[in-house]
């Protein structure tokens, strides 16, 4: 029988996803304005992030209401193994669910330290990236309070 | 300011990035390194003897083993093709290029290959072709031993003689 033979072989798919007006302007407030907006939708009060349009009856638009960088978490998952060039960290992290100061949904995204003490309810805040370029990670992550 | 800036981020970027360790196994992994001795290996189905290139260790047809390694000539039969005009990353190939479905003599099945040496508009279902290899020396015992395939002057094939191994 021959040798085992063995290659490491790397895939990249490099994707470029159109962000719409909604989700473009939404982005934009986070690059420019270091704000965070969401849109007052028809039976579904403040929703962030924005879609453009209600969930509940179709209805298109909304109002622009700045929410506050503070919130609640509503939802927690712990990635205690991440797996490289997959996930947001390469540390132990959580994904949650935070439902922000001013919204009345919530919003996906990460945190990264006190995740012992990190629980639904948790009060949290958002860190500003150092350096803003337009994507839902110029909010670093979330620090639980 | 009540609003967010008026001029939309356009897009986000998104790499999916997919690291795979492939190992070839027994019957791959010999099927390569014959490709260093300018040999194409296929496997027989012990039930049906038809001949998978690259070898199988299992007919998907027939679900019989297919452990008789045999070899298979180093020309077919173009029985499908596409010109690519578009470029894709990675891949250093003049455009238009022609990407086949190459029917070696000897094999049920067909391999994927670069069609080179002619005007793409020239190639056709039916074309004779050969591969051209890597000098000796330079065969590494992978899929670019074979550099490409070009066609052989040979008259064509009819329909009926590949329409089942495509």
């Amino acid at each position: 029988m021959p040798a085992p033979m063995r290659l490491d072989v790397v895939s990249e798919f490099p994707y470029k996803h159109s962000t719409g007006e909604v989700i473009g302007r939404f982005l934009a407030g986070l690059k420019e304005q270091k704000k965070i907006w969401g849109q007052r939708v028809a039976g579904q009060g403040v929703v962030v992030p924005p879609l453009g349009y209600s969930e509940v009856d179709a209805s298109a638009g909304g109002e622009w209401v700045e929410v506050r960088p503070t919130g609640t978490v509503t939802a927690v998952a712990v990635v205690r193994e991440p797996i490289a060039n997959l996930h947001p960290a390469d540390r132990p992290f959580a994904f949650v669910l935070v439902k922000l100061d001013g919204a009345d949904t919530a919003l996906a995204h990460v945190v990264t330290d006190d995740l012992d003490t990190l629980r639904v309810g948790a009060r949290v805040e958002a860190v500003w990236a150092a350096e803003r370029t337009g994507t839902i990670r110029d909010i670093e992550c979330f620090r639980v309070l | 300011m009540s609003e967010p800036p008026r001029e939309p981020v356009r897009y986000v970027e998104a790499t999916v990035h997919l690291p795979y360790h492939y190992v070839a196994g027994d019957s791959r992994a010999r099927y390569l390194h014959a490709l260093k001795d300018k040999k194409i290996l296929g496997s027989r189905c012990s039930r049906t003897g038809k001949v998978f290139v690259p070898p199988l260790i299992a007919s998907p047809e027939s679900f019989a083993p297919a452990e008789d390694l045999v070899e298979v000539a180093d020309r077919g039969i173009v029985t499908t093709f596409c010109i690519v005009r578009i470029p894709v990353m990675g891949r250093n190939v003049e455009l238009p290029y022609v990407a086949a479905s190459v029917a070696l003599d000897g094999a049920a099945i067909s391999i994927f290959a670069l069609i080179q040496e002619c005007k793409p508009e020239d190639v056709r279902m039916g074309m004779r072709v050969e591969a051209v290899w890597k000098p000796d020396g330079e065969r590494q015992g992978d899929h670019e031993d074979i550099l490409h395939f070009r066609p052989t002057g040979e008259p064509d094939e009819p329909l009926a003689s590949f329409i089942n191994r495509l």
